[in-house]
């Protein structure tokens, strides 16, 4: 298939200095203004269709735009049309897994590998609508740092897919905090520097507003458009509920009480201390009422009482992993924070 | 669209350990093996702590002229450990592992070389495998719980001849005694691997009587690499599953307990069971607290701990038709257990 276009990934303290952080580099160079990211599994039938209206959804914008396509272990012939297009035209990039890992770890990579200064994700199966991007971007222009849209005519069944949808959608509002009515839908555009530094692992594409919580950010929402599956078949079903949940339930702790470990641990061993009290005054009392301690319940304060300290240690623990890792609140508070008066001029 | 591999110079890595045959016949079984597959090579002895027998017989050999390199450890780090240190001094695009002792015929390397033209990893498979009844029965139950905990079907892990591209050792990190799941492991990272039938070496069909230790070993084994294959990315839905199931016993049994106290007038301190439901609901919780503590520990390194490999990036920039850029952000993953461990020892 003619010159070598493919290079395996081989050194990579290039591709570190290249992909990531050092982003004022690349924008000196040539930081585009849009990136938009596609997750591509097995769309051999949409991935043209999905360029031409990309191509022309943004070549009206009138701006430096580029599209980061990946494929998630596509087993078609997805690779092979995306890099036909990829050879005439050099906006698009084409990050190809080694095999099929999910929806997160795709838009993960995008966003990782995504140059602009505002990205915007959207599915690869035609159910968004490229139109739309224009509308996304008004809104981040107008200050938002997450601009989320909205399927409000979702072209799907309505037991199966719009209800689950909309019940699970609530409990993520409520739960997380984040009022989003369509977490589920792909076409969201964020600012790079604040999305960049986003954890995203596990199944949390459906929560990236949730999990952006943490940095506190902006969120708007705003009505898109919604296609009905034209190609291929849905990949998502009914099944993943109890997997929301969870996921759902890891989010929620994380984002309150990352940065305040103990207060995790200190919550779980108050009530086992409180017990443990309890069964203590209990013995007391029999005791100094001339009866004899009952057993059980003298064990069960002692079983109690030695958990709460184990739980406290495993705090003491859970400290440490926070002040020892990578992601802390500092690196966070600085992607949204607005200064004003005389400090406001230091870098 | 991938480009047929052509290895150029292999690297033949020998981790020696406590079992060993006399390394001068092997070294000349190997070597006629290797001559036979017609590329340049080098041979990479590791002596995994101080073996001054086999130390004597390789200087010897490389006094005669003989290329190897030979790489002494101070103490006993094991054989995973011993194979990373080995590939640091390597330099081929090529790797092969050999055990220390006679395993397969050396004329059968040539087909692990073969293999790796269409496989990133070429695992050797004894076959047809000499060996009595019981240590049948015990192969097929190690192998079958192996394969059913990780979802992988090999058939003879306990092999240590084995062929990788260079690219497959850069992103392995094996510790302990993972060298026996390396095929796994690599599986996981996404490449492909194949099994390659090799003769058995006479030497090797004897009967080896396995002490209990060593089945114990096994079975540690075989429980770390289930938790490194399917919990290291979801801490807190495994432990939390566990946790809940067991908190949640406790709870019945103590409601139980309970309402016999309330409408039965059956007095709560004489009954052993509320120990029991005590323990329980401490153990839940103790375990639900550890998949917190895993589940910070993935949330503060998911920067570093990326789910995805990217195998190439294809990209055709404007000016230059033929140059693009594949990075592979992952392999960077710094240092490597194995030196770490080493400046700790000298300390």
């Amino acid at each position: 298939m003619g010159s070598a276009i493919v290079t395996t990934p081989a050194h990579t303290c290039v591709a570190r200095a290249e992909s990531s952080s050092n982003a004022d580099s690349v924008r000196r160079h040539d930081r585009p203004a849009l990136s938009i990211i596609v997750p591509l599994y097995n769309e051999q039938e949409s991935v043209r269709p999905l360029y031409a209206a990309i191509v022309q959804a943004a070549g009206q914008l009138g701006r430096t735009f580029e599209m980061v396509f990946v494929d998630d272990g596509s087993t078609d012939a997805t690779v092979d049309i995306v890099d036909e297009i990829a050879r005439i035209d050099s906006r698009l990039r084409l990050i190809k897994f080694r095999r099929n890992y999910g929806q997160t770890p795709a838009m993960a990579a995008g966003i990782e590998y995504a140059r602009g200064e505002i990205l915007v994700t959207m599915d690869g199966d035609l159910q968004n609508d490229p139109a739309d991007i224009g509308l996304l971007l008004e809104r981040i222009e107008e200050g938002y740092d997450i601009v989320v849209g909205w399927r409000h005519n979702r072209q799907d069944k309505l037991i199966s897919r719009k209800l689950p949808s909309r019940i699970a959608n609530w409990l993520i509002g409520k739960v997380t905090g984040v009022p989003i009515r369509d977490n589920g839908c792909s076409l969201k555009a964020f600012r790079g520097d604040l999305i960049k530094q986003i954890p995203l692992y596990s199944e949390m594409h459906r929560f990236i507003p949730a999990m952006a919580s943490i940095a506190g950010p902006r969120v708007a929402e705003i009505k898109v458009r919604h296609h009905a599956r034209r190609y291929g078949k849905s990949k998502y079903g009914l099944s993943r509920i109890y997997k929301v949940l969870l996921d759902l339930m890891v989010i929620k702790t994380v984002a309150t009480f990352a940065s305040r470990p103990m207060r995790w641990f200190a919550l779980l061993a108050l009530p086992l201390f409180v017990l443990s009290c309890a069964a203590f005054v209990h013995s007391v009392l029999a005791v100094v009422g001339g009866a004899d301690m009952s057993m059980p319940v003298a064990g069960s304060g002692i079983v109690f009482l030695a958990s709460a300290m184990i739980l406290l240690c495993s705090g003491a623990l859970a400290e440490l992993t926070y002040a020892r890792g990578d992601i802390r609140d500092r690196d966070f508070l600085k992607l949204t924070q607005t200064v004003s008066g005389p400090g406001s001029d230091l870098p | 669209m991938t480009t047929p591999y052509i290895p150029s110079r292999l690297s033949i890595i020998v981790p020696v350990g406590a079992r060993r045959t006399n390394l001068k016949t092997l070294y000349a079984e190997y070597k006629a093996g290797t001559a036979a597959i017609g590329l340049p090579y080098e041979f990479i002895f590791v002596l995994d702590g101080p073996r001054v027998d086999a130390a004597r017989a390789l200087e010897e050999l490389q006094r005669a002229g003989e290329p190897i390199t030979i790489v002494n450890l101070t103490r006993c780090f094991g054989e995973a450990a011993a194979l990373m240190a080995g590939f640091e001094r390597s330099s081929g695009d090529t790797i092969l592992t050999l055990p220390a002792y006679h395993q397969v015929e050396g004329s059968d390397l040539r087909k692990l070389i073969a293999a790796l033209d269409s496989a990133d990893v070429a695992i050797g498979y004894r076959f047809p495998r000499a060996g009595n009844a019981l240590e049948k029965v015990r192969r097929a139950a190690f192998h079958g719980l192996v394969n059913f905990v990780t979802g992988s079907r090999f058939r003879d892990l306990g092999c240590g001849v084995r062929a990788l591209r260079r690219q497959v050792f850069e992103e392995l990190d094996l510790y302990g005694d993972q060298h026996r799941f390396l095929a796994i492991l690599a599986t996981r990272l996404g490449f492909r691997v194949a099994e390659v039938a090799v003769t058995q070496s006479p030497h090797d069909r004897h009967s080896r009587v396995y002490r209990p230790r060593e089945y114990a070993h096994h079975l540690l084994d075989l429980i770390s690499i289930f938790f490194l294959v399917r919990f290291t990315k979801k801490p807190l839905r495994f432990f939390g599953m566990i946790g809940v199931v067991t908190f949640a016993v406790g709870a019945l049994l103590i409601t139980y307990l309970g309402i016999d106290r309330i409408a039965f007038n059956e007095s709560l301190a004489d009954r052993p069971a509320l120990l029991l439901a005590a323990l329980l609901i401490v153990l839940g919780m103790q375990i639900f607290a550890l998949g917190l503590l895993g589940e910070l520990i993935i949330f503060t390194h998911a920067r570093s701990l990326k789910d995805y490999r990217v195998e190439a990036v294809i990209h055709y920039p404007e000016s230059e038709g033929s140059s693009s850029a594949g990075n592979d952000p992952e392999s960077a993953s710094g240092d490597r257990a194995l030196s770490k461990s080493a400046s700790s020892a000298v300390a």
